[in-house]
């Protein structure tokens, strides 16, 4: 038994996985948003793997340092996310995507 | 002669091994929990749970960098943007549950037996300390020299999203036609 690419990328996918069924399936602003970070940093991890066991380990941080350009662009994009979904809430006292249908 | 020349080995040491399984599981349940959860108070929790373990994932497969930043910066910037949206809109309301209440129980088993495992794989491997020292100048130095021009592009896009953010914020509120206003605090949390 070990861990090396295939089992980081089976867990990259899975998570990637979760992230794309709550931006899917989900009507709130916030769960959507938690979909997309899990996204993220379902990249990052994969980013992360390639670096530590594939070929990403010809340059030294790389694979790191695109899992922290990911993570930061991830808190950016949260925060203006959450603004958004505060203005939905602030508009409709709610925070389906959906409201304006009702 | 290989092109590529030969790639790193997986990691076989035995605890550290359960221990990343381990870690990898709770991360998609604790993933897969915050998405699925109606209570958004606790989808926020189970979300800050997956990046946490995420942070011990990285700890293990990535430079000390990228665990100190996932765990101290995006894991906390996160749950505190999340926790002040809530009490900016529908408020932080007090759990109906008791401490005996089964969900607390398994919740404590649960994160038990992994600090268990952690103690098992700090008594047994030298993990995180030869982690730690194998990799750590790698990022700090690829950041500072090959990335430098993106990470400058980072700081703009996060103070950009800080500023667009805060404004958006503090911006008065226009009435509204469909009965909306300023937010009060209180109603129901979806």
């Amino acid at each position: 038994m070990n861990v090396g690419l295939n089992q980081l990328l089976v867990a990259s996918a899975a998570l990637f996985a979760v992230g794309a069924f709550a931006l899917v399936a989900r009507r709130s602003a916030i769960v959507m948003l938690l979909g997309t970070q899990f996204m993220f940093a379902a990249g990052a991890i994969a980013f992360v793997a390639f670096g530590t066991f594939g070929l990403g380990t010809r340059t030294l941080g790389a694979g790191a340092a695109v899992a922290l350009f990911a993570g930061a662009t991830a808190v950016a994009e949260l925060a203006v996310g959450l603004t958004m979904a505060a203005l939905i809430y602030r508009e409709h006292r709610s925070f389906a995507v959906d409201a304006d249908r009702e | 002669m290989p092109l590529i020349g030969a790639l790193p080995q997986p990691i076989t040491s035995a605890p550290l091994v359960i221990l990343l399984y381990v870690v990898l599981t709770l991360m998609i349940v604790s993933a897969l929990t915050s998405v699925l959860v109606r209570d958004t108070l606790w989808a926020i929790g189970a979300f800050s749970s997956s990046m946490v373990l995420i942070a011990v994932l990285y700890l293990t497969i990535a430079p000390f960098l990228l665990f100190a930043v996932q765990l101290l910066v995006f894991t906390t910037v996160s749950a505190a943007l999340l926790i002040g949206l809530l009490r900016r809109t529908t408020g932080l309301g007090r759990s109906t549950q008791g401490p005996l209440h089964r969900d607390w129980i398994i919740g404590a088993a649960v994160v038990a037996a992994l600090l268990a495992l952690l103690v098992v794989v700090l008594a047994t491997t030298s993990w995180p300390i030869g982690l730690i020292g194998n990799a750590g100048p790698g990022v700090g130095e690829a950041l500072g020299t090959k990335y430098v021009v993106g990470l400058a592009v980072l700081v703009v896009i996060l103070a950009s999203a800080a500023l667009g953010s805060g404004l958006m914020l503090a911006a008065p509120t226009l009435p509204s036609l469909r009965g909306g206003g300023p937010i009060r605090g209180s109603g129901p949390r979806r």
